[in-house]
């Protein structure tokens, strides 16, 4: 019989009521891949976290390289030769990298020696790494961050490895890296489980596919047998259409139009460098960058939500620059940011769906108390049209599942009727059902002419939704392209910077610009009276 | 089989009243054992606690009155603190801003109150108070918004500032220093009754229900309602659930911080006022802790204001109750009541534990059949 | 007293009746590195003072007292971890409890002992002759300072041996770091096989214990009389905000002690300062002693002002999940 790595046997694991794992049952093979495949909420990092010592199951058995073992803490994990790297680094900010690694060492001795700086670079560069041991993990790109934890991992002497959501944070070209020191892994005789949710990296990087569905196992598979619509149906459930959906739509005027833009971050460094773009309505704009170049300033910035460095806003031609967010917002201009703990920025947890409701138009009932049974209604009609699954309109949002959670939030930001709508990672943590519901919003939105600007992360998603994408490195505008005629290469390219199409020429100035002071760009001075002329036109329309 | 712990989803309420009953039988009988220890016997002492030595008593309506002496201050100090904690903004400095507006208060009833009618300077006691404690409160909050100043330890540091000034005013004879007698050589406090004290409705022919009580529950009302349906109160709310979200909502979070951190110092400046009214002079325990109970009992009410004025009332039985105890029985000293209070609280934090988690059974290598 | 011997004396007195201070500081530097932030220093030291001395002087010996003060501390340390680590209670909340609970035993036992007859320490000889000055050779023949500076009891010189050895554990040694990482990021360190709640049970106890032994300090500085005045009350707050003020550093706590002892002492000894050099320091007399007693509080708010307003990544030795209570399964 072949001995596996790893063999889980009918594990289940409950949360108070809500079963997470039920009755699972995995294998690792010595040497492979192993892809852990299913949408979210399906169990998956849970199911992972028995092996790191996290949780531990109800019930059912674990057995590591054929021997039975009971995982109590990270500890005993550990000493099993099991190294996990965590979706959220589980690393101390203010240490330097070596002393992250060196906190978890075995017999470390008991003085901390300056020598401990080479030999973590020793072992670094054994492995194949470029890591500076002395640098402090806040100073740290979220690549150079997950370089360390998997450092760490092999300095602890592990032989199987579990990542969870890896690519979720990297570039193109960032993945393609950190796939080839796992096949460099694979070779050198570790077991890998990789968790994630994208089809295509499953087909590229795993020898075989597990498959859990809804706290259930389904199926495992091997990779060369299958293809991407049957683990798609495998993981869904039924038959998916992964075909999203692009209207085409009578273009209007710009909506939104943004001028040489700069603003700075918390940290007073530029985050958004003389940027330049807009949105017409009837039209999809995607922004595409790595993590924290400047997306979330840019959302809050047009929203009136933080102060702008230099450069102009227009909406459909009037100044927005200085307006408060409350003015912004009776615009018809509707931001909507869904961070990482998805629950931070939009919504309060811990209060209603009702109250959820009233966050932006509570100031709007009369006298000093809020209107509840107005907000009772706009949550029963948002639950009824958008089918969240919740008790009651009382329910705190905290207790909803992740996508209901997700649902009450463009809910509450199409009732109020915008015409422009910022969104910044509408379907961050959804499983694919709940994406196309709100990839469907989205499209309905933009039939009746609203102007949306779609801040992603997934590429291919972008290529297939939006009309145009804009790509930003380091706050600065990289170019807009058009995205039927993009491919994922050329926006990796331009998204780590190594492509800048401004150069050429300039990149995201309206031809028919509402500016009255008009900024001529390099390519078109002819057309910019003609534009003029067109503007006063469509604004009359419009009024 | 092992145990394991797992976080609860909800606790039914008759589920969590036995366990802090439990709790507090517990910490009793623990108590009980220490009484034993030193030769008095816990059920007689107990009695006397719990009954605040009211029973068989001529005089147990004076009891009920400084009973309520004592709890106004504590009760109202709660509710102040829970609006800053309902914000998540820490304010442990209760104790200083009572003190401040203790002092206001008295300055006020000194300076004011030999040319103006009572009335008007009972009101200006309570105004003036409010301003000056609201404002003591005002620079944690400021130098939080302003520079992230963590407020839990600049609170801290402010009572001290605060006890310090007390003492300063209260040790300090000199010609300028109105708030001491003028007769005595030794440092006293001057009683200003005659000047500024609240009003008491008589109910029977002795009992004296002064003015504050029912000025403190209307309060209480009051703050229930501001925090449940105002539109300040839901934005407390929201600030207090996710400071990022409030901002995103267009609400002006530092201003709503400044405001709330005003309105719950002035509160408790308040509280001050109506202490110094009913008791007419000022002292150097002049809080009898109120700040540092207040956090407490806000928190053992886990912030409901009804819930606090339950907590509070009890919380002053103990009090009331271990020094009329301690006057019965001169072999306990009065300090068995902090030892109590404290070993209480020990055993409900203890039973906050199974509140929030319950213990299972894991059973372990148990097989599923395929 | 000649000018010179103002000078020896104030200095003297600087370091004598401040090193409950820096022992109360050690400890809760080590209780905060763990991430965990305990309000009840001043408890734990009055436990730490009442046990320490009742033993101490029923053994007549000093070391036992010691050793029972620091035991005394370690178990409120005790019941402390096992509130808020095992049962996950507030951090405040139990803090503040300790202290009420801590001072209530103080006095109840105190004023016990008392009605049956208070040990006075002249009694004991050995507890007499261990807590007198010893000269540290040659260093303490220097002319003013020597005396001031280098002769000391027992208690003063393995106070500041405690505080270099805690700053040498904290930065230097293994432990150390690990002990940081817990105070750092509890779940990083959890998930490199890093026994948090062990770790925290122990330097939170280990805190406590060296609390406790300023608590016995102070007791034995009263020179062995009991009633409720004797307590100083609010070292323990003090050594809350001079944690802040040493930045989490106890090498620095040592200067901070000297810092907030220095107008400790101004309090006591200002007036012989002031009559003993009435051009230079007359004007001491004049100053309220209360403002001496709000000095060390109002220069921590300061501290803690211009820190926040720098506060610059690194450099502030404030531990990251400081007050936050970790419970492994937190989803």
């Amino acid at each position: 019989m072949e001995q596996y790595a790893i063999q889980m046997k009918g594990i289940t694991k409950t949360f108070g009521s809500v079963v997470a794992n039920s009755n699972i049952n995995l294998t690792l093979k010595q040497g492979e891949i192993l892809a852990l495949l299913g949408e979210n909420g399906s169990g998956k990092t849970t199911l992972m976290n028995m092996l790191s010592g996290i949780y531990k199951p109800d019930s059912g058995s674990i057995s590591i390289f054929g021997k039975e073992v009971s995982i109590n803490s990270p500890e005993d994990s550990k000493k099993l030769g099991i190294g996990m790297v965590h979706q959220h680094f589980k690393l101390v900010d203010v240490f330097s990298a070596a002393d992250n690694i060196w906190m978890g060492k075995e017999k470390p001795g008991l003085v901390l020696k300056k020598s401990r700086y080479a030999r973590i670079r020793e072992i670094a560069s054994k492995f194949g790494f470029d890591l500076d041991p002395e640098k402090k993990v806040y100073n740290m790109a979220v690549s150079e961050k997950q370089t360390l934890e998997i450092i760490k991992v092999l300095y602890y002497g592990a032989k199987i490895i579990i990542l969870d959501e890896p690519t979720a944070v990297l570039t193109v070209q960032e993945i393609k890296k950190l796939f080839d020191v796992l096949r460099k892994m694979k070779q050198e005789g570790h077991s890998i489980i990789i968790i994630t949710h994208k089809l295509n990296e499953v087909m590229e990087i795993s020898d075989r596919v597990a498959i859990l569905r809804k706290g259930e196992y389904i199926t495992t598979v091997e990779t060369s047998k299958t293809n991407e619509n049957a683990l798609t149906e495998q993981m869904v459930g039924r038959k998916v259409d992964l075909n999203i959906d692009r209207p085409t739509v009578d273009k209007t005027s710009p909506l939104l139009e943004v001028r040489d833009l700069s603003i700075l971050n918390d940290e007073g460094s530029v985050a958004i460098d003389k940027v330049n773009f807009y949105i017409r309505g009837g039209e999809i704009l995607g922004v595409a960058g790595i993590a924290g170049c400047g997306q979330k300033e840019l959302c809050e910035a047009i929203a009136g939500l933080r102060p702008i460095q230099s450069g102009q806003m227009i909406h459909k031609g009037d100044n927005i620059v200085g307006l408060s967010p409350k003015a912004i917002t009776e615009k018809g201009i509707s931001m909507s940011f869904i961070p990482e703990d998805r629950l931070g920025m939009g919504l309060a947890p811990s209060m209603s769906i009702t109250d959820n409701m009233l966050l932006k138009n509570y100031r709007d009932a009369k006298g000093p108390f809020i209107d509840r049974k107005r907000g009772r209604a706009e949550a029963e009609q948002v639950i009824k049209s958008l089918e969240v699954v919740t008790p009651s309109t009382e329910t705190p949002v905290r207790r909803l599942s992740g996508g209901n959670v997700q649902k009450v939030l463009p809910g509450r930001e199409i009732k109020s009727g915008p015409n422009v709508i910022i969104t910044a990672y509408p379907v961050r943590g959804l499983d694919i059902n709940s994406s196309y519901t709100i990839y469907d919003i989205l499209n309905k939105q933009k039939l009746n002419g609203v102007g949306i600007l779609f801040v992603g992360e997934d590429l291919d998603v972008m290529l297939s939704l939006c009309d145009k994408i804009m790509v930003l490195c380091h706050g600065k505008l990289m170019g807009v392209v058009h995205a039927h005629k993009a491919t994922k290469e050329m926006l990796g390219l331009m998204m780590t910077g190594s492509l800048d199409l401004t150069k050429e020429k300039s990149h995201g100035i309206a031809k028919d610009t509402l500016f009255k002071d008009v900024l001529v760009s390099a390519d078109a001075p002819e057309t910019a009276a003609q534009a003029e002329e067109e503007i006063s036109n469509s604004g009359d329309k419009e009024e | 089989m092992g145990f394991h712990i797992v976080k609860r989803d909800i606790c039914p309420l008759w589920k969590r009243c036995c366990f802090y009953l439990a709790a507090i039988v517990a910490a009793l009988f623990i108590g009980a054992l220490v009484l034993l220890a030193i030769g008095v016997d816990p059920l007689e002492y107990y009695y006397q606690m719990f009954t605040m030595g009211m029973v068989g008593n001529r005089i147990a309506y004076k009891t009920v009155m400084n009973y309520l002496r004592d709890f106004v201050p504590l009760a109202l100090t709660s509710v102040a603190l829970s609006l800053a904690f309902k914000m998540r903004f820490w304010n442990i400095g209760g104790e200083g801003q009572f003190i401040i507006g203790s002092i206001t208060a008295s300055a006020v009833a000194f300076l004011l109150g030999p040319s103006l009618p009572m009335w008007l300077t009972v009101i200006l006691m309570c105004i003036f108070a409010m301003l000056a404690a609201g404002l003591y409160g005002l620079i944690a909050g400021f130098l939080k918004i302003r520079f992230g100043t963590n407020e839990t330890l600049m609170t801290l540091m402010l009572n001290y500032v605060a006890l310090y000034i007390l003492y300063f005013i209260g040790e300090t004879k000199e010609s300028w220093n109105f708030f001491l007698q003028e007769g005595s050589l030794r440092p006293v406090f001057e009683s200003f009754a005659s000047l500024g004290s609240f009003p008491s409705i008589p109910i029977g022919d002795k009992f004296q229900l002064n003015i504050c009580v029912i000025l403190t529950l209307l309060i209480g009302v009051g703050i229930y309602v501001y925090l449940k349906y105002s539109k300040q109160g839901y934005e407390i709310s929201v600030v207090g659930d996710s400071m990022g979200t409030a901002h995103y909502a267009g609400m002006k979070v530092k201003r709503i911080i400044l405001r709330t951190v005003f309105l719950s110092a002035a509160l408790i400046g308040l509280a001050a006022a109506f202490k110094v009214g009913t008791v007419g002079v000022l002292s150097t325990s002049i809080t009898n802790d109120v700040g540092w109970t207040g956090i407490i009992v806000a928190w053992l009410a886990q912030l409901s204001t009804p819930m606090i004025f339950v907590v509070a009332a009890l919380i002053c039985v103990l009090q009331t109750g271990s020094i009329t105890a301690a006057a019965t029985f001169s072999k306990v000293d009065s300090s068995f009541a902090n030892m109590l209070q404290g070993a209480i609280l020990f055993l409900i934090l203890a039973a906050e534990f199974l509140v929030r988690f319950k213990i299972v059974r894991v059973k372990k290598g148990e097989k599923t059949n395929e | 007293m000649n000018k010179a011997e103002v000078i020896t004396s104030f200095i003297h007195n600087i370091i004598v009746f401040n090193i409950p201070l820096l022992y109360g500081t050690v400890g809760e530097i080590m209780v905060e590195k763990s991430g965990s932030l305990n309000l009840g220093v001043e408890g734990t030291m009055a436990v730490g003072a009442i046990f320490g001395y009742i033993v101490g002087c029923y053994a007549n010996s000093l070391g036992v007292g010691i050793l029972t003060a620091f035991l005394a501390g370690a178990l409120c340390g005790l019941l402390f971890a096992l509130l808020t680590v095992s049962l996950q209670a507030n951090q405040n909340i139990t803090g503040l409890t300790l202290t009420t609970f801590g001072l209530g035993v103080y006095f109840f036992v105190g004023n016990g002992v008392k009605a049956t007859g208070w040990p006075v320490m002249g009694d004991y000889s050995s507890i007499q002759n261990g807590f007198a000055d010893i000269d540290i050779p040659l260093l303490s023949d220097i002319p003013i300072i020597g005396k001031g500076l280098f002769s000391h009891n027992l208690l003063v010189y393995l106070g500041i041996i405690i505080a270099i050895a805690a700053w040498w554990y904290l930065k230097h040694t293994a432990p150390g770091l690990r002990l940081r990482s817990i105070g750092e990021n509890p779940a990083a360190a959890d998930s490199v096989g890093i026994n948090v709640k062990l770790m925290k049970y122990l330097h939170i106890c280990l805190g406590c214990g060296i609390m406790g032994i300023g608590g016995y300090y102070m007791s034995l500085n009263m020179s062995g009389s009991f009633n409720s005045s004797c307590w100083i009350n609010g070292y323990g707050w003090i050594a809350v905000a001079l944690v802040i003020f040493a930045n989490w550093n106890p090498a620095l706590a040592i200067i901070g002690t000297f810092v907030f002892g220095f107008f400790n002492t101004l309090r006591v000894s200002g007036g012989s300062l002031a009559a003993a050099f009435p051009e230079v320091f007359g004007w001491l007399a004049h100053i309220p002693t209360q403002l001496y007693q709000a000095l060390p509080f109002i220069i921590t708010a300061i501290v803690l002002v211009v820190t926040s307003i720098k506060n610059k990544r690194g450099s502030s030795g404030l531990p990251a999940a400081l007050g936050l209570n970790y419970y492994r399964e937190e989803r």
